[in-house]
């Protein structure tokens, strides 16, 4: 299984950097980023990291309210319309994906797609079964 | 089958009882012109009693207000000789004089029958052992309760406040049926139930629990109500300046508390304008005091907020009902030419599930506008990871607030402990407008 550390932040100065801070002072290296924000002056930043629980205490003791979110992984390659057809997959099984995102992890040369999907487990065995391979924690650190 | 304390008062028909209202009315003034305060005060406006022809005309007087009682501390509004009375009771007061109020011995006879009226209309009988779990002296739930219930008949404990296992003790032994007990302070009483290995339901014989002098929302109730099963809760509201405990009161159908309108001249005003509102709406009550001899009150504006609420009760009683205590007139703000309660924002938020009590409105101009930002701290229960949950509650929280209040609020989610907290009270409304503060 995959996870992401999800975050929610309000948008003022400081606070991401509070995050980022608290990550490396326990320790924790950040693979990847995004942030969702509203418009109600917050947002929820998620973040790939090498120690996912690790990652959530830490947040959770500097007073951060944090989850773990499970999160499907998949690498991409290099063939025209990945996540096309790993979405399609998905919402041909009436599974809602809540969103998507492609990013390109901190050594430059490989690139994953993290896809926020209701019922992981359910949409992992019909990727395995399209003959999508997904990727654990492990190997998304690994990579 | 209903019954009655009082069967031809309680279920007068409406125009009998205004016309009971006006007689009494006219008797009130004429004593009240007796007091000092209200004797100036007649001769100042050229008004007598005589030029009394509809309730309406009681609009003509000022309002009484609490600084009033204080400023004319302590015999200016006394309308008998001082000799005449019998008892005071105060009304707590953190700065200032304190506010007391005189009855004589018709006056106590009065409220007596008042809180007997009160407790029978919420079920309790001359059979029951009635319990009073709260303070005498000079709190009127004290003597108010005590006095109501042995009017009423009821063999009654004056147990007073504290000392939860010796309650329990007293409601085994004597087998209490009925107890009159402070909202906040039931849920500790349970707790000691809980402690001595006892249950309300099987070691009591607890049918009628009469709870006030706090507001308390009806979620409350219902929470205490599963605490204390099979007995059933009932609202009590009164204040010391209208004698305490009995001025409205609960019957068996749990949906408002009918204000004995044969002793109380009620009024629900626009705390802004001070014009009436139209019935149900929510406005301050202003009350008349109709029975009373050795201190007569007019119009006094009690900053409790609330409303009528319309229509007849199954009860058959007529008198008119309250909707429960909703707030302080002291805390309305105007936004967009609307009067909102902070407690109306707090009802809304309580009926999100896993709502954060905390809190912040920011009243601030934006551009042209003057807009209600409400800060609400994010609770753990609405963050699984997911951002359109969390969006989905502050969506709803802007729909609930509309619904409410009829402004559109800026609903913006904050971290968990970032709120600032005042010493004990949290400070719930920050003004930060250019023009049009209001006053807190
Ligand atoms: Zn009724």
């Amino acid at each position: 299984m995959a996870h992401q550390v999800s975050v929610f932040v309000e948008n003022k100065p400081g606070r991401l950097e509070k995050v980022t801070g608290a990550l490396g002072q326990a320790g924790i290296n950040i693979r990847a980023m995004t942030l969702n924000s509203s418009s109600g002056g917050w947002g929820v930043l998620n973040l790939l990291v090498n120690h996912p629980a690790a990652a959530k205490d830490a947040l959770s003791a500097a007073g951060f309210l944090t989850a773990l979110h499970e999160i499907v992984v998949v690498e991409m390659t290099d063939q025209p319309g990945g996540l096309h057809e790993v979405v399609s997959l998905l919402a041909r099984a009436g599974l809602n994906v809540e969103n998507a995102y492609g990013t390109v992890l901190q050594n430059g040369r490989s690139a994953i797609l993290v896809i926020n999907v209701e019922k992981v487990a359910h949409a992992r065995e019909i990727l395995a079964a399209a003959g999508v391979r997904t990727l654990e924690d492990d190997a998304i650190y690994a990579i | 089958m209903n019954s009655y304390w009082q069967p031809d008062i309680e279920t007068a028909a409406p125009d009998t009882l205004r016309a009971m209202q006006l007689q009494a009315l006219r008797r009130t003034l004429a004593q009240a012109a007796q007091s000092p305060y209200y004797g100036e005060l007649f001769r100042r406006l050229n008004f007598s009693p005589e030029q009394i022809r509809t309730r309406d005309d009681l609009r003509r007087l000022p309002f009484t207000t609490k600084d009033d009682l204080r400023g004319h501390f302590p015999y200016g509004f006394l309308a008998v000789p001082k000799a005449e009375t019998i008892r005071l009771h105060c009304s707590s007061g953190t700065t200032g004089n304190p506010t007391v109020i005189f009855h004589n011995r018709h006056d106590l006879d009065s409220w007596a029958n008042l809180v007997a009226r009160s407790m029978y209309c919420a079920g309790a009988r001359p059979d029951d052992v009635f319990q009073n779990i709260c303070g005498y002296g000079l709190f009127t739930g004290g003597l108010g309760f005590q006095y109501g219930a042995e009017r009423l008949g009821a063999l009654t404990i004056p147990a007073g406040a504290g000392n939860s296992r010796r309650q329990i003790k007293l409601m085994q032994e004597f087998g209490t049926t009925v107890i009159h007990a402070i909202p906040s302070y039931l849920p500790r009483l349970r707790e000691v139930f809980t402690e001595l290995g006892l249950a309300p339901a099987k070691d009591t014989r607890l049918r009628v629990i009469l709870s006030g002098a706090e507001p308390y929302t009806e979620e409350t109730r219902r929470r205490l109500e599963a605490m204390f099963a099979p007995a059933k809760v009932f609202n009590s509201f009164g204040l010391t300046e209208m004698n305490g405990p009995g001025v409205a009161f609960e019957c068996d159908c749990q949906n408002g508390l009918h204000v004995w309108e044969d002793a109380y001249l009620t009024e629900i005003v626009n705390p802004d304008t001070l014009e009436p509102v139209p019935d149900g709406e929510l406005g301050e009550l202003v009350f008349t005091s109709l029975d009373r001899q050795a201190m007569p009150i007019l119009r006094y504006r009690t900053r409790d907020l609330t409303r009528f609420l319309t229509g007849p009760c199954p009860c058959g009683r007529t008198h008119r009902r309250l909707d429960r205590i909703t707030g302080r007139s002291d805390d309305m703000f105007i936004i967009k030419g609307c009067n909102v309660f902070p407690m109306q924002i707090e009802q809304v938020l309580m009926r999100i599930p896993q709502a954060a009590s905390d809190y912040l409105i920011v009243l601030e101009t934006l551009g042209d506008n003057d807009e209600l930002i409400l800060q609400v701290e994010a609770h753990p229960e609405w963050f699984n990871g997911d951002f359109s949950k969390l969006e989905h509650v502050r969506q709803r929280i802007v729909r609930e607030i509309h619904d409410e209040v009829l402004v559109t609020p800026i609903v913006q989610l904050v971290e968990p402990g970032s709120l600032p907290r005042a010493e004990g009270k949290a400070k719930r409304v920050d003004d930060r407008r250019r023009n049009g503060k209001t006053d807190f």
